[in-house]
């Protein structure tokens, strides 16, 4: 595309005290019911089943999905955290057999955990058999599976898997890598959106800031936990 | 406690904005000598010669783009190119001239098809794209999100300048050569470019741009656990924090002992809460007062001289209990002693006391607009005002006279005031923030 012309943008800014801030502020009404919504809709994609469901008493507020289906998703995540990888693809599929054959990235990511599983339970011949068998034809349909493959597979050559150049394999976060996915796979077929809408709002939040202060001085919120506003910088 | 009159209560609080009208054909009032127009208002000729510089014929639209999106786009197809295909399309401001090609004058655009360049006021125009003539399609469109003016050429982007877009812009054509002859399409036909597409590119941008912030993660779980505190969830704050592997401390009952951050007033007076929270879900008013009078004498008596809002929300819960569960007559004895002495005080609570007294009327409440009273949405709401009562009381908090918020109310504020002060700036362009659209799921509860 042919860009013409780009203007430098005025530099004044428009100061905003904090009082004319918080009177701003004290105008915008947010609704009970929609602070609720965001909360269950957390607890809900995060997989808090318990919480959701005392949510669900005390507030009144309605769960997004059935709550039946949060146990199911959270015990395949569990099985994959636990290592238990075999486990998961058998619950993923009673689940709905058409999560992994429309995911083959996400299939291939979980046979290379297996085969990591293997590997550090120290069991040299059943890996290479698994790998041979199931990962490298795998590899061969497709380039970036293939150096997945020869990562995993390095992991063999070395004793001190600890300080290896691929140790990082045998990390649990490895492990959490995995189920995110998996557990980001099964909500998309569930029809969920797959991340809470909170974290969105807030990083919103972030950069609606950030857009700001190129026009305007103004209280800022920094720290979002305690959610203090900050003295306008001039 | 906000106040809902007569229609009752979920969702007609939305301040709808005034809908944005879009163009809809070529303004005939402003338009000048040298053009004849047809009956439909989407066809112009060229009548004039051709001779200098100020025998344009030029015509806007008849209502400007509408800014309160993130793109507007138009199209013009050239029917006829005559002697020179002079034809442009563009935009002007309120300063139009009818005489002058769209791009000749500031702060206006124009892509003239003679000469294939851009012109944006600026005198001399850049070489831009190619030229158009007799059976082309090009099309003009702002891009509030990037700020940029953009130009089309049958469904292709050619190109586009950025800059500061000053609305209201009118979208603008311009013939200058004797038979030139166009026809232009506002949107009542489909567009030769694929503007959605561009809408979604846009859309997805922000998205991106927004999810590439850094935040750390366990800033959610953090925000989620002082809004339960703060509303007094206690079963849920058990359960949230039992899936954390956290141990979850049971309170006692010292109002003194909390420090001055956020998440200690959250924790204030939790047990007392957790039990009034659960008196009114049960509908177990007298058990709620009981329990006030017992903790909070000397607030309540406050309370009570200001002719307030606990006191009274709290009577015409226990006469909407009463009616709930079918005990009209005392109900009504209820009514007669405790709701008529506030009769008159304040016109927001004469609105609410004539709502619930018309439950009465009606053999079936449930059906009527003043069914939203008998919901268990409404009583979370007066459950909600005690709570900011009894957080009220605690000592350690400023004397400000604010009723305590929680993190979560501030942040969703702090973001909605910093999207609103940040159209205002860019004089009223793009989409309106609305945080209840987004969580009905719409991808255009925009920003």
């Amino acid at each position: 595309m042919r860009v013409c012309v780009i203007y430098p943008k005025s530099s004044s800014k428009k100061v905003i005290t904090k009082e004319e801030w918080e009177k701003k502020l004290s105008e915008v009404k947010i609704r009970k019911e929609d602070m609720n919504k965001l909360v269950m809709n957390f607890l809900v994609t995060e997989g808090y089943v318990e919480a959701a469901e005392k949510f669900q008493m005390e507030s009144g507020t309605q769960p997004d999905i059935d709550l039946g289906t949060i146990t199911d998703r959270m015990a395949v995540r569990k099985a994959v955290q636990c290592g238990q990888v075999e486990d998961a693809i058998e619950k993923v599929n009673d689940l709905n057999p058409e999560i992994l054959d429309t995911n083959p990235q996400l299939f291939f990511h979980l046979q290379q955990q297996r085969l990591i599983e293997l590997i550090r339970s120290g069991q040299v011949e059943e890996a290479l058999e698994f790998a041979q068998e199931e990962l490298a034809p795998r590899g061969e349909e497709n380039h970036a599976f293939l150096e997945e493959l020869e990562r995993t597979v390095a992991l063999l050559a070395f004793e001190d898997t600890a300080n290896c150049p691929v140790g990082e394999l045998l990390d649990i976060s490895q492990r959490q890598k995995t189920a995110s996915e998996l557990n980001a796979a099964i909500l998309t077929s569930q029809s969920h959106e797959k991340d809470p809408k909170l974290p969105s709002l807030l990083k919103m939040l972030i950069w609606a800031q950030n857009q700001l202060d190129e026009k305007a001085s103004y209280p800022r919120i920094n720290d979002l936990v305690n959610a203090t506003l900050e003295e306008p910088v001039t | 406690m906000q106040r809902r009159v007569g229609g009752g209560g979920d969702g007609e609080m939305e301040e709808e904005e005034e809908e944005e009208e879009a163009p809809t054909h070529l303004n005939t009032s402003t338009c000048g000598h040298f053009l004849v127009i047809s009956t439909d208002k989407l066809c112009a000729k060229y009548t004039g010669e051709g001779l200098h510089g100020n025998d344009v014929g030029a015509i806007q639209g008849n209502r400007p783009a509408p800014c309160r999106r993130l793109l507007y786009y138009f199209e013009m197809t050239v029917k006829d190119r005559g002697f020179k295909g002079c034809t442009t399309i563009g935009f002007t401001d309120d300063h139009f001239r009818n005489s002058r090609q769209p791009g000749w004058e500031p702060n206006t655009y124009g892509y003239h098809g003679d000469d294939g360049k851009l012109y944006h006021g600026q005198g001399k125009a850049d070489s831009f794209g190619p030229t158009f003539s007799t059976g082309d399609t090009v099309g003009a469109g702002i891009n509030y999100g990037a700020q940029e003016i953009f130009f089309t050429k049958n469904g292709k982007l050619v190109g586009g300048t950025f800059n500061d877009v000053k609305t209201p812009l009118y979208p603008t054509i311009g013939l200058h050569s004797p038979n030139e002859k166009v026809e232009v399409n506002f949107g009542q036909r489909p567009f030769a470019y694929d503007v959605e597409a561009q809408l979604k590119k846009e859309r997805e941008r922000r998205r991106k741009a927004v999810e590439n912030v850094p935040l750390s993660p366990n800033v959610n779980h953090s925000i989620v656990r002082s809004y339960l505190l703060h509303f007094g969830y206690h079963d849920t704050l058990a359960a949230f924090d039992a899936a954390n592997g956290g141990s979850f401390p049971p309170m006692l009952f010292t109002p003194h002992e909390y420090g001055n951050g956020t998440l200690d007033n959250d924790m204030f007076a939790l047990d007392q809460r957790k039990m009034l929270r659960r008196l009114v879900r049960d509908g177990n008013i007298d058990g709620v007062f009981a329990k006030l009078r017992e903790w909070y004498p000397q607030q309540l008596q406050q309370q009570q001289e200001h002719c307030s809002n606990i006191i009274f929300l709290l009577h015409c819960q226990k006469f909407i209990e009463l009616v709930k569960l079918g005990m009209l007559e005392a109900a009504v004895t209820y009514a007669r002693t405790e709701l008529a002495p506030f009769f008159g005080s304040s016109p927001d609570q004469d609105l609410h006391l004539q709502d619930c007294l018309a439950l009465l009327a009606y053999e079936r409440p449930h059906e009527t607009p003043m069914a939203y009273l008998l919901h268990f949405g409404y009583s979370e709401l007066v459950a909600d005002a005690i709570n900011a009562f009894v957080l009220s009381t605690n000592p350690s908090l400023p004397a400000s006279g604010k009723s305590p918020q929680s993190g979560l109310e501030k942040l969703l504020q702090q973001l909605t005031a910093c999207l609103a002060e940040k159209r205002v700036l860019n004089g009223g362009q793009g989409e309106v923030f609305s945080l209840h659209r987004i969580l009905q799921g719409g991808k255009e509860g925009g920003w």
